[in-house]
């Protein structure tokens, strides 16, 4: 790690020549000190992407610490790829200390919430309004998140209380419960049919899917005609049935749809009734 | 109230520590004393949930990455698999991080599910199951933080060794090398 043209100790003379010619090595190719360690792929400014479960934040870019090569730290033989992460060797690459551009540690709030709430829109639209990816499960939802699911379960939780008259507080509670648990039972229940879904993306897609239920019982709230209630409802119904459908569907062995999708039809022709009969 | 705060110098993100710091004293202060001016219990819900979820997003998004400089996300690779990434900032960085800002974050964070639990136990003993879900909810939040940010820290820490470790060989390397082409 010594700096040959610093050091107090005379050097022999053919070994100073070895070293120039080393050092010349080393500095007419300072590009092929970067590609030892695992190559990134040029990833999209949300996502770091890693195989190891845990990344250096200051992976540097080749362009800017390329000129910043003439480390004598960097061992001779092809390097060793930890010499290259900079971490606590040299000041000038760690001084960019907070990492490349395409890295979430660093962003402003304002990007992340902006961020989010794009999330939340896009998978709402992927969820619940017809699209090309609806076939495909794996790629539609592959960013889910719980927010929207959580505000459609308060909202709906909030609707229903508000278009009761009496036990406002037992009816808010019981539609919270009932829908949260539900949603978690549902998943379960298709993992315990052999299916392949994952936990959280199932919770995500269930919450989505309330959203046309949130219309309706936002326009039975505001129509109290028990008819035009029974339509919507009937609608709305149908329209999250058919958000959820593809989903579940493909996550099970086909012999099985049924199975697995007729409790999430149930659970949803219950909160039908909720909607309706709350007066 | 639950936790003795150190005299606010030396803070290097007393803004963020403020919020940090906010909403779950915000929630917590809201579910105990809200019993005394609110007669539903719809309000206490939404309020102290929302209070919550507020909360979590901030200590995942903000506080966590500006205190302490680590970051915890889930993400569904090609397969189809869900994946835990863990991200933390480099090592120069990470020992730049304000002592006092660290310290805060990881008490209050253990310090507020320890308050979750105990409310919940209170509700429990008066068989309230409403206020029993209130708590499930914030504790489930709490917890989920805590999980996310330690198991970032183990990494962090083991990153750190295997770094250090291999910072040893190759200088060891080097050193050897240069050892050599001096004979």
């Amino acid at each position: 790690m010594s700096n040959p043209h610093s050091d107090t100790i005379p050097l022999h003379a053919s070994s100073q020549s070895d070293i120039d010619e080393i050092e010349n090595l080393i500095n007419a190719s300072p590009a092929t000190v970067l590609p030892a360690r695992p190559p990134s792929p040029p990833r999209p400014a949300t996502i770091p992407v890693s195989s190891a479960p845990f990344i250096q934040s200051n992976i540097p870019p080749p362009p800017p610490t390329s000129s910043n090569q003439k480390v004598p730290s960097v061992p001779v033989p092809p390097p060793l790829p930890s010499s290259t992460i900079s971490g606590g060797s040299r000041p000038n690459i760690a001084s960019t200390g907070f990492g490349s551009p395409p890295n979430t540690l660093t962003e402003p709030v304002w990007d992340t919430v902006k961020r989010d709430l794009s999330r939340i829109v896009s998978n709402l639209k992927l969820v619940v309004f017809p699209n090309p990816y609806r076939e495909d499960p794996g790629k539609a939802l592959r960013d889910w998140d719980l927010w929207g699911p959580f505000f459609f379960i308060v909202f709906l939780g909030l609707t229903l209380s508000w278009s009761a008259s009496v036990k406002k507080s037992e009816v808010f509670a019981v539609a919270f419960a009932l829908l949260a648990a539900g949603a978690v039972i549902l998943t379960l229940n298709v993992l315990l049919l052999g299916g392949h879904i994952i936990f959280f993306q199932s919770l995500s897609l269930l919450g989505y899917c309330l959203f046309p239920l949130d219309i309706g019982a936002l326009i039975c709230m505001l129509k109290d005609n028990v008819l035009v209630k029974v339509i919507v409802v009937c609608v709305t119904l149908a329209w999250s049935s058919w958000a959820a459908y593809p989903f579940m569907s493909s996550a099970v062995n086909p012999r099985r749809k049924a199975l697995a999708l007729y409790p999430v039809f149930l659970m949803y022709v219950s909160v039908g009734f909720l909607i309706i009969a709350i007066d | 109230m639950d936790l003795n705060q150190p005299p606010g110098e030396n803070y290097a993100n007393p803004k963020t520590c403020f919020f940090h710091v906010l909403f779950k004293g915000a929630a917590l202060a809201f579910y105990i004393l809200s019993a005394l001016f609110f007669d539903s219990f719809v309000i206490i819900f939404v309020v102290t949930v929302l209070l919550a979820a507020l909360d979590f997003w901030v200590v995942k998004n903000v506080s966590g990455r500006i205190l302490v400089g680590l970051r915890w996300w889930n993400e569904i690779n090609d397969m189809g698999e869900s994946v835990w990434k863990f991200e933390c900032l480099d090592h120069e960085s990470m020992a730049r991080m304000n002592k006092k800002d660290s310290w805060l974050f990881w008490w209050t964070l253990y310090l507020s599910a320890v308050a979750w639990i105990v409310l919940g136990i209170f509700s429990l003993i008066r068989f309230q199951a409403d206020y029993l879900l209130v708590v499930g909810v914030c504790l489930t939040l709490s917890i989920a933080n805590i999980i996310g940010f330690t198991k970032c820290r183990k990494d962090a820490k083991k990153q750190i060794q295997q770094f250090a470790s291999q910072t040893i060989a190759s200088g060891f390397t080097s050193t050897l090398q240069s050892a050599f082409s001096v004979v």
